[in-house]
Parts: C-alpha cells; sequence; structure tokens
C-alpha cells in the first residue's frame, strides 16, 4: 500500500451494525470511480482480433489504474457524453486496436497495471483446417486464486448454476420483475449455498497452506492428508463462533479446537501465516467488467450468453474465477467453398468413371 | 425442217458422246480418303483420351481405392454437416438476452465481501487494519455521497406509511433468511 499510512483503530468499532455499515461503505467505495467497461473481441479468420473496449463513467475520468483490461495510449479513442433517461450524464471513453495475434494481447495483460493487474489472463486463439470447413476457436482466460478450493458445482445445481454465471443487472431485472418471489427465493437459496462454500474454500485453502508450511515437521495427526478429513468439523467450528471469530482466532479458541492445545502453541505462527495468504487469497482485488465476442463464420459453441445481436458475452467477476480457471470459450466454422468444389468435381469424376466401364 | 432436224439430233448425239468428266479426280480421291482417315483418327484421339482418363476403372486397386476415397468423403462431409447442424440447433436453443448493462456488484459478491471482511478483520495483528489516507478520504465521501443519495429517498418512505410498512415487513423478513452479520 503505497502513500502516507494510517491506522484506524478496529477497536473503535465495537458497535457491530458500525461494523457492517463501514464494511458495505469499503465494498461501495471500492465501486466508486469504477468506469462500466465492456470489452469486444473481433476476432478475424487470419487470428488477428480487433479489440474495442467501452468505458462509461459518471464522472469524465478515465485513469488506466481504474480500468479493468489493459489501455495505453496506442489505441484510438473517442470520448462522447450521453444523458440518461434520469438526465444524469455519463462519460463515454471508446478505444479500438487492432491486435496481431493473440500474443500480442498476452503481452498486454502480462504488462497491464491497471485495476484488474493482479489477476492473470491470457486469450488462445486456435484454427483448424477441416477440409469442408475451418474452425476457429477463441478464448479469454482468468487463473484461479485459489490452490486448495472446490469447484462452485460442487455445491450449485445447473440451473443455479445458470443463476450464478447471469449478468448481475439479469438476475437483478429477474428479482424485481414478474415472479419476484420466486426469483427473490431462488437468489437466497443461492447465496446460501455459496456462503458454504465461500467458508469450506477458505477452510481448505488455510488447511493447504497451514500443511505446507509446517512440512515435514509434524505429527501424523497434523498432515495436510489428515486435516483435510476434518475439514468439515473446523468449518462447524468455524461457523459455530463466526461472531466471535476475530477475538476467538486471536486467543487460540478456534485453533484449539480444531488442532489440539499443544499444536496450537507450537504453530501459531504458521497457522496466522495460513490464515493470511487464505484471506488474501480470497480476497480478490477485482473490478468486474464484461467481456464480448464477435466470431468468424457460423457460431458453433460457447459457454457464454448470446445477445440480441448475436454476439457472445460473459460477465466476469472474482467468484468466477475463484477456484477454477474461467474460460470464456466461443467456437465458429466457415465453409470453405474452393473444397466443396473440389470434392464435387471429384466425385464426378469417379461416378463417370465407374458409369463408363459398366457401358464398356 | 429437215436441216433443223438434223443439227438438233447432231446435237443430241454430241452431248450423249460426251461423258462428264471429272477435272483432278485423282486429287478428289485423295482428298476423300483423307477426309475419312482423318474422322477416323479423331475418334480414336477421343477413345485414346478418355482411356487415358479413366483408364484407372481397369485397375483394380486404383478403383477401389478411388470409390473408397469418395465414399470417405461423402462420409466426412456428411458427418460434418451433421454435427455443424446440431451445434447450430443447440446455439439456437441458448437463451437470448437483452442489453449488455453490468449494474452493481452482485449481491453474492457483497455477501462474500462482508465475510471476508469480518473474518480478515480478527486476524489483523493488535485487532488493527491499515487503510491510506486516500483510501479514508474515498470512504468519506462515499458516505456522505450516500447520506445525500439516500436522504430523498427515505423521505419518499417516510412520507408514504403504506411503503414504510411494506419495507420494515420486507426487512424483518430479510433479517430472518439471513445470517446475522
Amino acid at each position: 500500500m503505497k502513500g502516507k499510512i494510517i491506522n484506524l483503530i478496529f477497536n473503535i468499532m465495537k458497535n457491530r451494525k458500525l461494523k457492517n455499515l463501514i464494511s458495505l461503505i469499503l465494498v461501495m467505495t471500492a465501486s466508486c470511480n469504477q468506469p462500466e467497461t465492456i470489452v469486444t473481441n473481433i476476432v478475424h479468420r487470419d487470428g488477428s482480433v480487433t479489440r474495442r473496449i467501452e468505458m462509461r463513467n459518471s464522472e469524465n475520468k478515465f485513469e488506466v489504474s481504474d480500468l479493468q483490461v489493459p489501455f495505453d495510449s496506442t489505441w484510438i479513442t473517442r470520448d462522447s457524453m450521453e444523458f440518461t433517461g434520469e438526465g444524469d450524464t455519463i462519460w463515454v471513453k471508446r478505444a479500438e486496436k487492432l491486435f496481431s495475434g493473440i500474443e500480442e494481447i498476452n503481452s498486454f495483460y502480462k504488462s497491464d497495471s491497471g485495476a484488474n493487474k493482479d489477476i492473470i489472463r491470457h486469450a488462445v486463439f486456435r484454427k483448424k483446417f477441416k477440409w469442408f470447413n475451418t474452425e476457429y476457436n477463441f478464448s479469454e482466460v482468468i487463473d484461479k486464486k485459489m490452490q486448495y478450493g472446490y469447484p462452485v458445482r460442487e455445491y450449485l445445481n445447473d440451473e443455479e448454476l445458470q443463476w450464478f454465471y447471469s449478468p448481475n443487472y439479469l438476475t437483478m431485472e429477474k428479482q424485481n420483475g414478474p415472479d419476484s418471489l420466486k426469483y427473490r427465493a431462488f437468489n437466497d437459496t443461492v447465496d446460501k449455498k455459496l456462503e458454504k462454500w465461500y467458508m469450506k474454500n477458505l477452510v481448505s485453502e488455510w488447511i493447504g497452506e497451514f500443511a505446507a508450511l509446517t512440512g515435514e515437521k509434524v505429527n501424523s495427526e497434523m498432515t495436510q492428508g489428515s486435516l483435510k478429513q476434518r475439514e468439515n468439523e473446523f468449518v462447524e467450528i468455524v461457523l459455530k463462533d463466526i461472531d466471535h471469530f476475530d477475538s476467538l482466532w486471536q486467543n487460540g479458541t478456534i485453533l484449539r479446537k480444531f488442532i489440539g492445545e499443544t499444536n496450537a502453541l507450537k504453530y501459531k505462527a504458521e497457522a496466522d501465516s495460513a490464515a493470511t495468504i487464505a484471506t488474501d487469497r480470497f480476497w480478490v482485488n477485482f473490478k468486474p467488467y464484461t467481456v464480448r465476442a464477435i466470431m468468424p463464420g457460423k457460431l458453433t459453441d460457447t459457454n457464454g450468453l448470446v445477445d440480441s445481436s448475436g454476439y457472445l458475452l460473459w460477465p466476469v467477476n472474482s467468484d468466477f474465477f475463484l477456484t477454477e480457471l474461467y474460460i470464456m470459450r466461443a467456437e465458429s466454422k466457415t465453409l470453405n467453398s474452393w473444397a466443396w468444389l473440389v470434392s464435387g468435381l471429384f466425385l464426378l469424376f469417379v461416378i463417370s468413371g465407374i458409369a463408363l466401364k459398366r457401358k464398356g | 425442217m429437215t436441216s433443223g432436224n438434223d443439227k438438233y439430233k447432231k446435237m443430241i448425239e454430241i452431248l450423249r458422246n460426251s461423258k462428264p468428266g471429272l477435272p483432278r479426280s485423282e486429287e478428289m480421291e485423295d482428298e476423300v480418303i483423307r477426309r475419312i482417315r482423318n474422322e477416323k483418327s479423331k475418334t480414336e484421339t477421343a477413345s485414346g483420351l478418355i482411356e487415358a482418363i479413366f483408364g484407372w476403372v481397369y485397375i483394380g486397386w486404383v478403383r477401389r481405392s478411388l470409390i473408397g476415397a469418395a465414399f470417405i468423403l461423402v462420409a466426412v462431409f456428411i458427418y460434418q454437416q451433421a454435427s455443424i447442424l446440431k451445434q447450430v440447433n443447440n446455439m439456437s436453443k441458448q437463451v437470448v438476452i437483452t442489453g449488455i448493462g453490468q449494474g452493481p456488484a452482485s449481491s453474492s459478491e457483497l455477501d462474500k465481501k462482508l465475510t471476508i471482511y469480518k473474518i480478515s478483520s480478527g486476524l489483523s495483528d493488535d485487532r488493527e487494519i491499515k487503510i491510506s489516507e486516500k483510501q479514508m478520504e474515498e470512504l468519506l465521501d462515499s458516505y456522505q455521497d450516500l447520506e445525500e443519495k439516500y436522504k430523498d429517498l427515505l423521505r419518499i418512505i417516510e412520507e408514504n406509511p403504506e411503503l414504510n410498512k411494506y419495507i420494515e415487513k420486507k426487512l424483518d423478513e430479510g433479517k430472518n433468511n439471513k445470517p446475522d452479520l
């Protein structure tokens, strides 16, 4: 953290309501000055990609450090101002750049100094010649943050997964539209399952890191395998004491309950370090955005959403790449008309030959 | 009259005796033979060409190979087109969404952040958290901004007893359903 550091004594936040309010404001503060960003990848047949970024902000402020995707002065930009239905002014910055290949995009990602510089992203392009047609695969991939987490599909069913991966504005729309009660109840169910998932991931990450830090010096009860077997027990301990978690962790009560008195004293430093690593990985410094793609030819497969103009769309938020790779994948095909012609002539040749032989 | 008749008879006799004679009849004969030969050679060339192009039909292994290749080509074509058709059909079943707005952070995102904030705050030494001066300023600015924005909203709610009642009811419901943070 750069600049002058000031300490905010946490003890002043005795009042839980105030603590929650401050937490909420911290979350909201993170969203301030954050432009709504949509990145559109127009994939060409030769593997080059025209990348368009549309950034919308309530202020005419588009600092590179606030932007969700790599952007610099080499882009062709166009600024404009729009008015919402409510009469608010929205500043829009549109930028475009032609990338000769995926490598160029990836090198941009590597040197990113924007708001999402802490996450590892890359793009992949593959072109397969299949005689009658050519197949194009394009993906944007975000590396997972947690090393020992659980895939979200182990906690959510197909319908819930669809809800989880939907853009927020769509789920909000459903919750405020017709059948709102049904959708709100459904959203609550998903939220509850996700809370369990978060907790399980945190505990699993802590166990993994704790085992790695303590290494070989521990007894058989403290190996990663043994701790992992008791993972649910630890989750229960944490959930039971969640309201007093901070104090109980500080005085070692929770750790004692989990690994015993002696071990808790002996490995307190490792336990704290593991907890810091786990929470750092969980607390992804990330600003959400939207990715779109336009593929050459006919779209044949994707794990994204399709909008009314036939463009592909993926919302990107930190939960999606918390425990597994987030792959935004699209596949399309173009017809090779010359191959169709050659094949037709060949078939005609063979059929004529056979007909001639029969006649002869 | 007699002399006239004689002249006529003589002329007829001369005409009868003079047979039609072909000039250069040998050349003509040669030409006819040459043309007949050419016709034959043309037919021979065409059949030779066909023989050359389709000669493979008489070689068993070439014929079988080419027929095999043709079948494979047809099979590949059918397979590829069927698979594309299936994929395109699947794509058409996909839900089409409208708009591309981003909206505020999702509720799960907020829940996650609150959960982790609560847990991670307890992990800091001496019960302190560290934030930069800039972040602190942003925090206070946002708080003021929030107060301003919601002042009007609160006024509207307070002025409408029905709305007030509804919101209170919803808040109570939320309190019962949500884990207490």
